[in-house]
């Protein structure tokens, strides 16, 4: 505002409350002093009507965005089930069972005597296995025969591409270079956990049965081939156990992109960000495909 | 005291050895003896040269035929009570032990206790008037002796043992092996159901330890000694040690009393009587040859397992791989997203 607008507000103000003020007022309102002191006030009054409309404004437009910040459905509600049978199994799998592996921990023994002795945790432990070959087999119904099972199992398969992403992603996050490669629906990270629940399925099942029907399984078979049987089953129970607890307990929980957790495992949704973030191939191939039909974005 | 009061009672004051004297006027014929009402012959003869040469040798007949106050006796003299002397603080010279408290919480005890007329008491083991230090060939609790001693009672048990490995290195004057009383104890032997017992099935395989998994005892004839630990740790020894009653222990193989070595054709862990051990009634029905093709006693970590060894090795070595690469990937997974965080917070 320069000088002369002031005045003229002056002015105006003054004609305004003409007939309320008495002429003594009138001469002070023109003293220049009491004109600075009223434009200051003006001016300060504006700034705060200003700055509280702006923050209204920009809740209102965050509280929008908000609403309309897309999430894309990453895993369909029958492998969320999938996923739910396979980790209610391995828990129960891997409290009963590593008991017997580690007998001279205490803590472990106090555990089985909770559960009311190595009859109920042997009964649990089989129950658990259930579970684990219902879903095993579910599983390979489902590849078979539902599209998103075919789908995703074609993605799943390792290709050259995940090598390469393997020394990028190093490369990355040594800090010897700022590009990450750009990962396809499933990263290296992801067939790793896949391949390896699926070869731990495969030799945990295998010699599992092999112990639960160990005097069927000795009719064919002789004793060097229980242990060998015992043996596996006890040392891949070992390796799974590791892997979920620091290598999966890692990538859902501890990791700073997801902590205290994803709730993936219950929704399914992944969110607009973190999916260009994450999977920024899938991402450019889902909304390429959308533009031609007038999508949203 | 006891000398002096007996002095009193017994109506003569003649030295111990001519009271002795007068007790032989009877009990040193040969054919003393007494009739009971079952119609049983009961000898009552004394031999006085057993009892001299016996650790009693200085004691006179009163000192332990207490209740013998006249002759011909009033009431039949009741049996002698070892007590009297043999307790811990005793003043007669007897040895200095608790034993006889051991004894009362024994199975023996406890049917006598009962009114059993067949369950042992002190005498029945250690004998009477030719008792002998239990050191001494001569005793009938000596090392060498034992088994008889408690065969005159468990006659099948005896008899199984003497066919044993152990009760024939015994009878070859073996100092390591071991007798009924080195796994069952000596006074206090608990009936095997008893779960304090050491023969009781959760405590079979600590018992066969002390001398199974001693290099100093079994390891000094070529026996391995990792035969216990390999039990441990395989589903037998771990279920057992969580508390299930139904599997193996040592000896549901290797049999209790009737234990021989895996080349004699009559034990039960030889080759070919491997399946019938194992297919015994509610163990693994329907055992055949297969439960004898491999070793029993597996250590995945020593190579003579064989095999089992090779995949247990694979399996170490994998998960070290792998463990240690996942490891990696997180450890610069986190740093950098850490960084990255920290960069973001400042701008």
């Amino acid at each position: 505002m320069s000088e002369q607008e002031h005045l003229k507000l002056v002015e105006e103000l003054a004609r305004k409350i003409e007939g309320e003020l008495t002429s003594e007022e009138k001469q002070a309102i023109s003293d220049a002093g009491v004109q600075q002191l009223l434009l200051e006030r003006l001016a300060a009054e504006v700034k705060d009507e200003a700055r509280t409309r702006a923050r209204h404004a920009r809740k209102a437009k965050e509280e929008r965005e908000k609403k309309v910040e897309r999430t894309f459905q990453r895993f369909t509600r029958n492998f969320r089930f999938q996923h739910m049978v396979l980790f209610v199994s391995c828990i129960l799998l891997i409290v009963t069972g590593m008991p017997l592996k580690f007998p001279d921990w205490e803590p472990l023994q106090g555990f089985i005597r909770l559960l009311g002795g190595i009859e109920s945790s042997r009964l649990i432990h089989r129950i658990g296995a259930s579970g684990l070959i219902f879903v095993a087999a579910y599983h390979l119904l489902y590849t078979l025969l539902s599209r998103f099972g075919r789908r995703d199992f074609w993605l799943l398969l390792p290709r050259w591409k995940d090598i390469t992403d393997v020394l990028l992603q190093v490369r990355y996050m040594a800090g010897w270079s700022t590009i990450r490669p750009r990962f396809p629906r499933f990263s290296y990270v992801e067939k790793f956990d896949y391949w390896a629940v699926y070869w731990g399925c495969v030799i945990m099942i295998g010699s599992g049965l092999i112990l639960w029907f160990e005097n069927e399984a000795m009719s064919v078979l002789p004793k060097f081939a229980m242990d060998i049987a015992t043996e596996v089953h006890s040392d891949e129970a070992l390796l799974a156990t590791l892997a979920i607890v620091i290598w999966h307990m890692y990538n859902v929980h501890i990791n700073p992109h997801v902590f205290p957790g994803s709730l993936m495992w219950w929704h399914g949704r992944i969110t607009e960000e973190r999916m260009k973030e994450e999977h920024p191939i899938e991402y450019e191939e889902i909304v390429s495909k959308e533009e031609p039909e007038g999508g949203q974005k | 005291m006891l000398a002096g009061l007996t002095c009193l009672l017994v109506p003569s004051l003649l030295p111990a050895q001519l009271q002795m004297q007068k007790c032989m006027i009877c009990h040193g014929k040969r054919d003393f003896r007494k009739i009971l009402d079952s119609g049983e012959v009961r000898s009552l003869y004394v031999d006085l040269n057993m009892l001299q040469k016996s650790v009693h040798a200085k004691r006179i007949c009163v000192d332990c035929h207490s209740d013998v106050v006249e002759i011909p006796h009033a009431e039949p003299p009741k049996r002698v009570s070892c007590t009297r002397c043999h307790y811990k603080g005793n003043p007669e010279g007897a040895p200095q032990t608790d034993a006889y408290l051991d004894y009362a919480q024994s199975v023996h005890a406890i049917e006598v206790a009962k009114g059993n007329p067949k369950a042992p008491v002190c005498q029945s083991c250690h004998g009477t008037h030719d008792i002998q230090h239990p050191k001494k060939p001569g005793s009938r609790v000596f090392r060498a002796a034992v088994a008889a001693t408690c065969g005159s009672c468990h006659l099948d048990e005896f008899a199984q043992y003497r066919g044993s490995i152990h009760g024939t290195a015994v009878a070859h004057g073996n100092p390591d092996a071991p007798t009924c009383t080195s796994c069952h104890g000596e006074h206090r032997v608990l009936a095997p159901a008893d779960p304090s017992s050491t023969v009781a099935p959760a405590h079979v395989s600590a018992t066969c330890s002390t001398c199974h998994a001693a290099v100093g005892i079994v390891g000094k004839y070529g026996i391995d000694v990792e035969q216990v630990a390999t039990y441990q740790e395989s589903f037998h020894g771990v279920a057992t040690k969580f508390g299930s009653r139904t599997v193996a222990n040592c000896s549901s193989c290797h049999m209790t009393h009737d234990i021989r070595p895996p080349a004699d054709p009559l034990s039960s862990v030889n080759v070919r009587n491997i399946p019938a051990t194992c297919g015994h009634t509610g163990c693994h029905e329907g055992a055949n040859a297969n439960y004898a093709k491999g070793k029993i006693h597996v250590d995945p970590e020593r190579p003579e397992a064989g095999i089992i060894y090779y995949v247990a090795a694979f399996f170490k070595y994998l998960t070290i791989t792998v463990m240690i690469g996942l490891a990696l990937h997180i450890a610069l997974d986190f740093n950098r997203k850490l960084q990255a965080l920290r960069k973001g917070g400042h701008e």
